[in-house]
């Protein structure tokens, strides 16, 4: 009797906690919804009506802006994935494929700013490339009239999108390859003599796909409405749909909130296209037939585009990394004008100066993070405990932590922020940590939740046995068997908050300033020197911190089974 | 008894306080009655200790563009030094464009949010300030003339610091720095920059690629499109008035022929443009393009002392002179903080803030107080500055354009953006 009280009690509180969780994402909808179709009685709009979206296509260039949004969203996650896979599939089964991890963990935790800024270093007319190749190639004295980036397609912006999450899909690639005897697949398809290539097509992939279809949606729906990276590379006039959105709704003109708010509904569309159009590109390549073709005609033998399409991908990699060392050389150099490679002098002094002046920035962005990692964490493991206890098992439940990263980022803000300024909730600090947990959790989640839930069973009924509570029983044997995992979430929670640019931009209002937001202010003020240094220290503290997981974990795990 | 004379002195407050505000905010005993102005000084003084007793301990956020390192440097100093002076925090919140400080303003207003305000201080001029007096998101009429610095401003003989792009700023804003429109260039590779908008055209014809300027709203573009129309525009005293469509329509014409002849030798064929000024200042370094361009008048020489100019660039501004106007200090009517913002205000318009920044290795910005009003050792102390290699002097500044009416600038923006900011 008293435990059936009990358990309502908890399922009472889980039910509220899942509300509290997720009332950001549906303010933040409706916040966006209404005044969307004119309705904001505060400034003045008190009937419902579609004159936003009749008068939509009158705003110079903004068909095109659509169009960039819809190209770049689509293309960038389907090269993205098809050179992870390219470069998995080359080197999977070989000795480099144990240590490809430890390589790319570094490029997962750089914020997007830093690839967009480190190729810009690299591939602007005054950039790396053409400096490397001046005057003794190209005769150049000075740079070129030509430019690659940003250019008026948004090409460069794909190709800084495809940069960053090449690494975030072999990562969760991986991943997803240790839930199936993908090894034992791969034998079997080589042992049939097909060559890599078709082994991966129609043996490896296809049973890797449903595993990371998920995140595939979530990179398609970051990528088409990036912000932070689009205002360094995509083209001006006129930008990504975005980028409107934000220029509408930084105006001063009275409805442009309006047309903001109708323009971030139209991005929600546009993601919806984007997963439908993926959607029956997939139900095609399901279809048997298709499969069947691809059998017959996908050649057995090494396929020969393979090998130029995997260094393009080793290409791409090297490119990335390229650009990075390049921003460590502008953030020390001095006197570095065209046509030099170098520096002419090298100085401590950006870094030092950089330092004193952000200090507070740094230590903002590092406290944030922490907090915000620490309480992803706590949230998950209760919310799975009490699942667990409760013995509630629905999929669909877990489906709703992961919607922040299906809508928008900045559809939701501008709603989130709407609303803010209409209740007059003034603790900038608190709501930034609230809304980054919302993007914080998925990420976290998707490593501890397979983790927490695949503890063998056995060593908890022993647990139980020994009379150890449901508490004793997760601090004494759940928690320190999956001690590494927790760690890397904790790594992962650090890095994705400190990474973050437009819940903080919005929510922290200027009032808070994260190291991100400095680095973006910089960029687009074009001051290479103190853009180089804010772009070290954006690479050495998620580095740091790996270094430092990775020390932890080797210290706390002191048996491996 | 304590309390009978508290609340005396409560009393004796409340009526100096009104009194002080009947004579205040009345600019003819504020400024042109001299035996009252003694007077007066009394009663500041009073009315200012009041002032400073509510400023102790409080948090201002400062709003305020920050894209200039040197700028952020100089309001970090002076915020140490009124932390330390007057016990006040000053927050300085970095923004990239202040009309979206107005527009959050604006949006606190309608939702109701009548104190509290997130913005205790604006950096602002022009078509922003027009707007918050349109909308009245302003601190009261003439509060700048209670704050004791202000005896060393010239507000007859220098006009411009009561005038806002022509329009009257009702003493509800604060002058805090000079600018004028100036270009520069590397005297090493060219040897006659194109000194009008005529010239300017043949060049950029001439040198396909070589010449941008930031991309419209940004303050500095739109301020190149505003000079090049005054330059071209038959009638200029049309600008000083209201902008009326359909009657004024044709008058932009000069402006859009010009552009459209240039745009396509512009640097990336006017495809991409740079975010502001202080992008110019790299492409310049880099010889991507040939000329830059600042409102400040010391950028040049800042950017050659921190090593990201050649020490061969020098200045020059146009035949015919080119736009100058004041920036100014404001306050939102919404701050709960306005006495620590006023306390903060006058700090920065005393000789001593206003020299450091005027100082080249600093910022630059030119001050606006007036010799004569100054005591002598400050005045020697503004004598003795030397200023920067590529910074031009006062003889050579001398010719100055007057800011268009502000209705002018939405116009031009706008525009602008519709015919060459959304390809076609």
């Amino acid at each position: 009797m008293k435990t059936k009280y009990y358990n309502r009690l908890l399922k009472f509180i889980l039910f509220l906690f899942t509300l509290i969780i997720l009332s950001p994402t549906f303010i933040g909808f409706l916040g966006v919804l209404f005044p969307a179709f004119g309705y904001f009685p505060a400034l003045g709009g008190n009937y419902f009506s579609l004159n936003f979206f009749n008068d939509l296509f009158l705003i110079p260039g903004i068909k095109k802006s659509l169009l960039l949004s819809l190209f770049i969203g689509f293309f960038s996650t389907l090269l993205a994935l098809f050179f992870s896979q390219l470069i998995l599939l080359y080197i999977f089964n070989t000795k480099i494929f144990y240590y490809l991890k430890i390589i790319i963990s570094p490029l997962v935790a750089l914020p997007h700013i830093t690839m967009a800024v480190g190729l810009l270093f690299l591939l602007s007319p005054s950039g790396f490339i053409v400096r490397a190749l001046s005057p003794w190639l190209t005769g150049y004295d000075r740079p070129p009239d030509f430019y690659l980036i940003p250019d008026e397609f948004g090409l460069s912006l794909i190709l800084g999108l495809v940069l960053k999450e090449i690494p975030f899909f072999l990562l969760t690639s991986i991943a997803a390859l240790e839930q199936f005897p993908a090894n034992k697949l791969f034998n079997v398809g080589k042992s049939l003599q097909h060559s890599n290539f078709s082994t991966w097509c129609l043996i490896i992939f296809p049973n890797l796909y449903n595993k990371i279809r998920l995140v595939i949606f979530i990179v398609m729906a970051f990528t088409s409405s990036v912000i932070d990276m689009a205002l360094v590379l995509s083209p001006s006039t006129p930008s990504t749909l975005s980028i409107r959105i934000l220029q509408f709704y930084q105006s001063t003109e009275t409805n442009s909130i309006f047309i903001a708010s109708n323009l971030a509904l139209v991005q929600v569309i546009i993601i919806i296209i984007l997963m439908l159009t993926w959607k029956l590109i997939e139900m095609i390549i399901k279809h048997n037939y298709f499969f069947l073709f691809s059998i017959k005609f996908l050649p057995r033998k090494k396929y020969f585009l393979e090998k130029y399409f995997f260094s393009l991908g080793l290409f791409l990699i090297f490119l990335s990394i390229l650009g990075i060392i390049n921003s460590f050389f502008w953030g020390i150099g001095n006197n570095w004008y065209f046509p030099n490679v170098y520096p002419e002098t090298y100085t401590l002094d950006h870094i030092i100066s950089f330092f004193n002046e952000n200090k507070v920035i740094i230590l903002n962005s590092l406290s944030i993070a922490l907090i915000v990692s620490i309480l992803s964490i706590f949230i998950i493991i209760i919310w799975i405990e009490s699942c667990d206890y409760l013995s509630i098992n629905k999929p669909y439940l877990e489906f709703l932590i992961f919607i922040p990263l299906f809508i928008p980022q900045i559809s939701l803000l501008i709603g989130l922020q709407t609303f803010l300024i209409k209740v007059g909730f003034q603790n900038y600090f608190f709501s930034l940590i609230f809304i980054e947990i919302l993007y914080v959790i998925p990420y976290c989640l998707i490593l501890l939740g397979p983790a927490l839930r695949g503890i063998n069973k056995d060593f908890l009924s022993i647990g139980a046995s020994l009379g150890k509570t449901r508490i004793q029983r997760l601090f004494l044997i759940k928690i320190p068997l999956i001690v590494s995992t927790l760690l890397t979430s904790f790594a992962i929670g650090i890095i994705i908050s400190l990474s973050l640019y437009t819940p903080v931009y919005f929510i922290g209002a200027g009032r808070i300033t994260t190291l991100t937001v400095e680095t973006l202010n910089l960029a687009t003020s074009g001051l290479r020197q103190d853009l180089g240094v804010a772009t070290i220290f954006q690479i050495i503290i998620p580095i740091f911190i790996l270094l430092i997981v990775a020390y932890l974990n080797k210290k706390f795990t002191k048996w491996v089974f | 008894m304590k309390n009978i004379k508290s609340k005396r002195n409560s009393y004796k407050l409340f009526f100096n306080f009104f009194f002080l505000i009947f004579i205040y905010c009345n600019p003819i005993f504020a400024l042109e009655n001299e035996s009252q102005s003694i007077e007066n000084n009394i009663k500041i003084n009073d009315n200012w200790k009041i002032i400073l007793n509510k400023a102790s301990g409080k948090t201002i956020f400062f709003h305020a563009w920050g894209g200039g390192k040197n700028i952020n440097s100089y309001i970090k100093w002076a915020s140490k030094e009124v932390m330390q002076r007057y016990n006040i925090k000053v927050n300085h919140v970095k923004i990239s464009d202040t009309s979206n400080v107005v527009a959050r303003i604006l949006s606190e207003k309608t939702a109701g949010k009548h104190k509290n305000g997130a913005v205790d201080l604006i950096w602002i001029n022009g078509e922003n300030f027009s707007f918050m007096q349109k909308h009245k998101l302003l601190f009261k009429d003439n509060w700048i003339m209670n704050l004791p610095e202000t005896n060393n401003m010239d507000f007859i003989s220098n006009p411009s610091l009561l005038n806002d792009f022509g329009i009257p700023t009702n003493g509800m804003e604060m002058p805090w720095g000079v600018s004028q429109l100036n270009f520069y260039y590397d005297s090493k590779y060219l040897k006659y920059p194109p000194k009008s908008a005529i010239e300017l055209k043949k060049y950029i014809i001439n040198n396909k690629g070589r010449f941008t300027f930031p991309q419209p709203p940004d303050f500095v573009g739109t301020s190149f499109l505003k000079q090049v129309l005054i330059e071209l525009i038959e009638d200029k005293s049309v600008l000083k008035s209201t902008y009326v469509k359909g009657r004024h329509e044709d008058l932009l014409t000069p402006l859009w022929t010009w552009l459209n002849d240039v745009t396509p030798f512009l640097w990336r064929k006017g495809i991409n443009y740079p975010t502001n000024y202080m992008s110019l200042t790299q492409l310049v370094a880099d010889r991507e393009i040939d000329i830059g361009m600042a409102f400040n008048i010391a950028h040049a020489s800042n950017a050659i002392s921190e090593g990201r100019l050649p020490k061969t660039i020098r200045g020059y501004i146009h035949k015919k002179g080119t736009l100058a106007n004041v920036h100014f200090l404001s306050i939102p009517y919404n701050s709960s903080k306005k006495a620590a913002s006023q306390v903060f205000i006058n700090f920065l318009i005393s000789p001593e803030a206003q020299i450091k920044k005027q100082n080249k290795d600093i910022w630059g910005d030119p001050s606006v107080l007036s010799m004569n009003k100054m005591l002598p050792e400050w005045k020697n102390k503004f004598k003795n500055l030397s200023k920067g290699i590529a910074t031009l002097s006062n003889e050579e500044l001398q010719l100055k354009l007057e800011e268009p009416h502000p209705s002018w600038v939405k116009v031009i923006e706008s525009k602008w953006i519709e015919k060459f900011g959304s390809s076609k």
